[in-house]
Formats: structure tokens, sequence, C-alpha cells
């Protein structure tokens, strides 16, 4: 009888040590991993936009996340935009909630900044402190709008959709007009050397410059890519200014060139962001109006 | 002694696979519609109990439909057809609909011979049962653990020499990951997760193996101490199995349910029992087979596996549901 | 087995050639195949299996004569444990996209069987320090087999040695796939042994 219980006040002791030094480092790493995240975010986002190491973003640069929500109250669904609004000289949020049809239903102020809305953790927090009643918020994605000296330059759409594996995870650059200024690959879990190509630039990049009326019908083609729109895609510093409006010109108005072995990924990355594009193009519209129509002070 | 297990696990697999029959996945509430589903990629059909007014049924606008986690936009139809014993529609849309998505089909007030029937409001999804089979047949062809994931080879090496040590192997393994993805399923769902200790993720499933080997262990000695015999010294090698481990991490990170976990477990078992079966035949072969003396023993082991690996990458993509 | 004579550096070297994890002993084979399309997630894991296998065995070799007889296996479950998940709560949080790359390897290193097998048979009989030699032994011996399987499969798959190119055609890309994986670990293996069997004979014609 001794026996057994030395023996599991030896387990349980262990288990606690194990546990405290699990615990210690989960909270050590756990900050870090966030900033670490955070930042690869943002580098990707201004790689996009065309700022890098060589060439800075510039000082008035903002990047303003909007979050959407989907609001199921009293048995009737809404939708739900967080907005970045300007209070008394500080930047807070403002909930939106707009019914199916696109109608404002009520809006009311979220004491939250900027940094902290990021976590979904505390945007949770704030909207149930803020509505105490039983409506439920289900976050459904979110979009970063990037502005200069308080006039829009970007939209930048974090998206994820389904690959020829499991998923894709991209991130899409878009002007005001809805035209694509670029596309990254962010994850995914697709062959290496087949599907996997999709983050080479000879794919990807095909997708930079498509307009918003192109992407609507976009397709996949089934034939190897030329040679000097690959030089074009893969290293354009070998080019003249003139070779590269020529190719740009050139093959402004095709379809994508799928990738060898690889279609049903091309196929996969082709409608993801086709859906993307013009599920935002008609949200953002209906928001604008909203925001327009009410005079909400936003700073997008 | 090898027909009673083949008994054992028929019974048991039927009684598994016969719960998800009462799970359909066309969702009607309204007492004249019958059934709505997926006709094909570019339509659904309703089955109607009754002749709806052919005015209303051929009227797109009566019908809005839009994908559940959409639900402002709405998907633009192209026509929508009677049939001619007029009792099912037919709406064809302007483009593909995804088919994996949940669809909500939103009916205006349905008109049938002059009267108002009320609005009704349609979930069309593929049928679970359908979700469940490509788990289990991804699980045990296209992501077979062995040659497509290379998980569990220390054990796959060790113990296909045999025919009867491998399908043995194969068996003990099915029943240990069955009972422990089980295990691991609940405490995740209950316990970590609500107390977001993800992080204890890797010592929790790990407990719950040696748990399940145990208590695997102690079933088998009292009830069928023939069996224990037979398999009992297997019981040990699970747990140095990577594959153990790698069910309850997938299933976490997918937030499977539980009837989702149960099929990824089962997929696992038999992908890695049918991968040994494969193996041992083979080696029985290689063994008199005339090999160079330094391939002898586990090089062309490895060899032959790679060409299983090339072979099974032949499933890759395959989409039956 | 009575706690060994070896000399420290005897044991790192015993770690690399003589008692291999992956070419001799042929254990923890799954990330051998799986993982090495590129010699750096090699080095990567490698040196998550090194960092897990040093602590577990300073450890193990430090609360020895606590352990109960009977919770053997448990405790030792239990460290490795512990330890893998700090080492994956470290690489998740300081090198995010390489650890991506290695998916569910990390947290798999607690079922293998050459960590738990050399706390059995070396740790909790030997002192601290001896098991550290040990343990960098195996570690360094694991990294070895990893790097040399992975250099082989990103010259020839991908033509590219640590993303430099290093090829002058176009590389194979059947390399990259999980298959050639299976082939380049049972060739290397085979290599292994027939550089055992020439050592042996020199051995003997020397006698």
């Amino acid at each position: 009888m001794k026996e057994i219980i030395r023996i599991t006040l030896g387990l349980t002791l262990s288990c606690f040590f194990a546990a405290m030094i699990m615990g210690a480092a989960f909270v050590i790493t756990d900050r870090s991993k966030k900033q670490n995240e955070y930042n690869n975010t943002q580098a990707t986002m201004l790689g996009l936009l065309g700022y890098g190491k060589e060439n800075p973003a510039p000082e008035e640069l903002r990047l303003y996340p909007v979050y959407r929500y989907i609001v199921e109250e009293d048995g009737e669904t809404y939708l739900g935009y967080m907005v970045p609004v300007r209070a008394s000289n500080h930047e807070a949020y403002e909930f939106l909630m707009l019914d199916l049809q696109g109608r404002l239903v009520r809006s009311f102020p979220l004491d939250i900044s900027l940094k902290r809305a990021i976590e979904d953790s505390e945007r949770q927090k704030i909207l149930k402190e803020t509505i105490k009643t039983e409506t439920a918020f289900a976050y459904q994605d979110q979009t970063v709008i990037a502005c200069l000296r308080d006039k829009r330059v970007a939209y930048l759409l974090p998206g994820e959709f389904t690959g020829f594996k499991t998923f894709i995870e991209v991130m899409l650059a878009l002007d005001p007009q809805f035209n694509i200024i670029g596309l990254e690959i962010v994850e995914h879990e697709e062959d290496p050397g087949l599907g996997a190509e999709i983050e080479q630039d000879y794919f990807k990049n095909q997708f930079r410059d498509k307009s918003f009326d192109r992407l609507k019908n976009l397709a996949v083609i089934k034939e190897p890519l030329p040679d000097d729109y690959r030089r074009y895609l893969e290293d354009p510093d070998t080019l003249s200014a003139e070779e590269l409006e020529k190719i740009r010109n050139q093959y402004l108005d095709k379809d994508i060139h799928a990738l060898t072995g690889a279609t049903i990924s091309s196929r996969a990355v082709t409608n993801g962001t086709k859906n993307l594009v013009k599920r935002f193009a008609y949200r953002i519209k209906i928001l604008d109006e909203v925001i327009a129509g009410h005079q909400i002070p936003a700073v997008i | 002694m090898r027909s009673m297990i083949r008994r054992y696990a028929f019974r048991s697999i039927w009684l598994l696979l016969s719960f998800p029959l009462f799970f359909t996945g066309c969702n009607v509430e309204h007492p004249f519609i019958k059934k709505a589903a997926f006709k094909d990629s570019l339509s659904i059909s309703i089955e109607f109990a009754g002749e709806p007014d052919t005015d209303w049924a051929t009227n797109p606008g009566n019908y809005n439909v839009y994908e559940k986690r959409d639900p402002d936009v709405l998907l633009s139809i192209s026509e929508v057809i009677l049939s001619p014993d007029k009792r099912t529609v037919i709406i064809k849309f302007d483009g593909e609909i995804n088919q994996t998505e949940l669809h909500v089909v939103a009916l205006t007030p349905i008109r049938s011979q002059g009267k108002d029937l009320g609005a009704a409001l349609l979930n069309v999804k593929r049928l679970y049962i359908g979700e469940l089979f490509a788990i289990l047949i991804g699980a045990m062809l296209i992501n077979n653990y062995v040659f497509t994931k290379y998980l569990g080879l220390c054990v796959f090496f060790g113990t296909s020499k045999k025919r009867d040590t491998a399908v043995g192997m194969g068996i003990t393994f099915t029943i240990v990951i069955v009972a422990s993805a089980m295990m691991s399923w609940f405490l995740y769902q209950f316990v970590l997760k609500p107390f977001e200790l993800d992080f204890l993720q890797v010592v929790v499933f790990i407990g719950m193996v040696s748990l399940s080997v145990q208590a695997v262990d102690t079933v088998l000695r009292k009830v069928n101490p023939a069996l224990f015999k037979a398999f009992g010294v297997y019981l040990v090698l699970v747990i140095a199995n990577c594959i153990i481990l790698a069910v309850p991490l997938t299933l976490a990170d997918n937030e499977y349910s539980a009837m989702e976990s149960l099929m990824l477990a089962l997929g696992a078992g038999t992908g890695f029992l049918l991968a040994l079966f494969l193996m041992s035949s083979v080696r029985e072969r290689l063994e008199l087979a005339d090999i160079p003396p330094t391939y002898r023993g586990l090089p062309i082991a490895f060899v032959t596996a790679g060409l299983f690996a090339l072979a099974f990458m032949g499933f890759s993509g395959l989409a039956i549901f | 087995m009575a706690a060994t004579k070896k000399t420290n550096k005897e044991l790192v070297i015993n770690g690399i050639l003589l008692e291999n994890p992956i070419f001799r002993l042929a254990l923890s084979m799954c990330p051998a195949v799986g993982l090495t399309t590129s010699i750096k997630n090699g080095l990567l894991l490698g040196s998550a299996v090194l960092f897990v296998q040093i602590c577990s065995s300073c450890t193990i070799a430090a609360i020895k004569n606590i352990i109960h007889p009977r919770i053997r296996i448990p405790t030792y479950t239990l460290t490795i444990a512990t330890w893998v998940t700090v080492i994956d709560l470290v690489l998740a949080a300081y090198v995010p996209v390489a650890y991506k790359e290695m998916g569910i390897f990390v947290k798999l290193i607690v079922a293998f069987a050459i960590i738990t097998m050399r706390l059995e048979t070396f740790a909790c009989k030997n002192t601290v320090s001896a098991s550290f030699w040990d343990g960098l032994g195996m570690g360094i011996g694991f990294m070895f087999g990893m790097v040399s399987i992975g250099f082989v499969r990103e010259l020839l798959g991908a033509g590219t040695i640590l993303g430099y190119d290093a090829l002058g055609f176009k590389p194979l890309l059947f390399f990259v796939l999980p298959a050639a994986g299976f082939f380049c670990v049972g060739i290397m293996m085979a290599l292994f042994n027939y550089i055992e069997a020439v050592y042996n004979r020199l051995k003997e014609r020397r006698q």
C-alpha cells in the first residue's frame, strides 16, 4: 500500500514540475510568437505594395484593419463591421451592424485601440462588454486598407481557400479600383515541385496588373509559359524599360498559364482569388455607402 | 482464431458505420417540401410534396440562395426549370457552386393551387456520411500514414518480416489507435480547449496513448487470454509508433468532431494494416531472393517501401465524395 | 550494463559512427525519410533532437536515484514530453517559417524510440556528465544522418545547397518526392554496411 502511495506521489510531483516548466516556456515564448507573426504579416503587406528594405514605406502610410463579423441577434442574421474612426483626437473603432440588404441597423462605439484590436480575444471581450445582450459575434475575416495622407491607396486582403491538398492562404493587394497590384502565397500544403510552385514568381506574378473586369472571367490555360513572359515575371531587371512595357501590354488581358503538373492547384488559386475580389468589391461598396450616408467619421 | 477476429472486426465495423446513416445532409423543415439536394456542379433540385403553381415555381425571384457563411452574397440564378411531373424544380446558377459549403435556399411564400403555404428556409449540403467516408478513405489510401506521410517506420520495418506478425501488429494497432484517439478527442474538447492549455497537447496525448495501451492490455488479459498471448507482445511496440501520436495531433489541429475523429483513427489503423500486409508479403519473398550482401535486411526493405510509396502516389487527389 | 568506462570523446564518436541512430540502430527513421528534402530542415530537426536528447539524458541521470523502478517508463515519457513541448514552443516563436515546414515532426520527437532507448540503456546508469556527452554524440549522429541524406536529396532534387544554386542543369524532381526518401535511406544504409564490411576486412588483414 505504501508503495502505491509513494508511486502516486512521485508521479503527481513530477507532473507538477513538468507543468511548471512548460507553463514558463509557454508564457515566455507566446509574446515573441505573436510579435513575430505580426512583423511577418506587416512585411508581406508592405512587400506587396512595393516597399522593402531598399524602399522603405513613407511615414504617412497607415494600414487600417477593418474586421468583418456575422452577428446573430434574436434569430436574425446581420453583418457587422468594425471600422476605425476618429474620436476626439485619437483613433478608436465603431461597430456598424447592417442587415443583409445593406442598410444600417445600429452602430455603437468600441473603446479599443488599433493595437489591441489585432488580438481576436480582445475584440471578443470588448464586444461582449459593450453589448450586454445575448448577441453572438462570429469573426469572419479582415481587410487592411492602406491610406496615404488620408487617401486610400490600396486594399490588402488576407484570404484562405481550398487548394489541391488542403488549404492555400494568400495575401492579395488591390488598388482602389479593385485591379490587382500583387498576390503573395502565405501558406499552403501542396506537393513540393508540383503544387508548391504556386509560390514561385513565374506563377504568382501573372496575377499582377490584372484589371477587375478581366479578373471576373479569368480562366486557366494549359499552355507552356512563353520565354519572354517568363523573363518578365522572374527577372524584370534584365529587360529594358520599353521591352517591359511591350511584354506587359501583350499579356495584360491573357489568361493564367497553369503550372506543369499542377492544373488543379493553379485553378484553385485563380478561382479563389476571383471569389475573394468579387465578394470584397461587393461588400466594400455597401460599406462605403453606409459610411457616407450616415456620416460616420471613418479614417478610411 | 483468425475467423474469430474477422467476425469481431466485421460486426464492430458494421455497428460503427450504421450510426452516421442518421445524419443525412438535407435538412427540410417545411411540410410541403420533401427533399432539397445538390444536383450537379451548376444546380440544386427541390422536390415538393405536392404541385406548386407553375408561374410561382419558375420565377427565379422567389428563390434566394446563398452560402451559409456569406449570407449577404446572393448567388445569381440563370433559370428555374419545373419537371414534367410538376413536383420537382431545378435551380440553375450562372457559375459553379461550391458543393463543399453549406448552402441555404430561402423560398418566398409558396403558392400551390391558389393557397399560400408560407415561406421556407432549406439547408442544402452534401451527405454527412459522404464526408465521413472521404476522411476514412483519405486516411487509408490518399494520405496513407506509412507511404505518404512516412510515420511509424521503425515499427513498420521491425514487424513486417512475416505475414502473421504483420497482421497481428496491424490489428492491435488499429484497436489501440481508435481507443486513444477517442479519449484524446474527449480531453481536447472538454479540458484543453476551454482552458486554453493547447501547449500541453504533447504530454496529454502521449499520456492517453500509454493509458490506452495499459487498458487494452488489462482488458485483453482478462477477457481473452488466447488473443492476449498472440497479440500482447505488440502492445508495447505501439507506444514507439509515431502514428499513434500523429492522429490525435491531426484531429486537434483540424478540430474534427467525434465521428470524424473515429473515421480518421479507423482509416489510419486500416491503412497501417494494409501497408504492413503488403510489405510483409513482399519481404517474405525477398528472403528467398538473391540480394547483394550489403543490401540484405533493411536496405532492400527501404527500397521496396520506396517503390510502394511511388505506387501510392497514384491515389493523390482521389475525390469520390 | 555497468557504468561505462569510455572517455567523453569516445562516447561522441560512438554516437556518430558506431551506433549511429539512423543507419546502424535503425531507429527514428521517420524524419530521415520525411524531412530530408532540404539540408536546412535536417539541421533544424537535428538540433531540436539534440536539445531534447541532452536535456532528457541529464535530467534522468540527475534524478535516477529517486525514480521508483516501477514507474520508470512513465517518468522517461514525461521528461521527454516536457522537453519536446519546450523546444516546440521555442521554435514556433522564433523561426515560424521553418517550423511550419517541419509540421508535426517536432511534436513527434516524443515518440522517437532512440531517445527513450538511450535513457533506458545509458542515462539511468551513468553520471550526468557522461550522459551529456552520450546525448551529444547521439544527437550529432542523428544530425549527421539527416544532413547527409538531405545533402543528396536537395542537391539532386532542387539543385540547391542551403538555398544557393549549385547544380548546372535542371534538377530531378524525383528526389523531392517522399518515395526518394525511402530509396536514399536504403542506399545509404547499404553504403554504411559496405564501409563496415571493408573496415572489418582491413582489421582482419592487419591481424
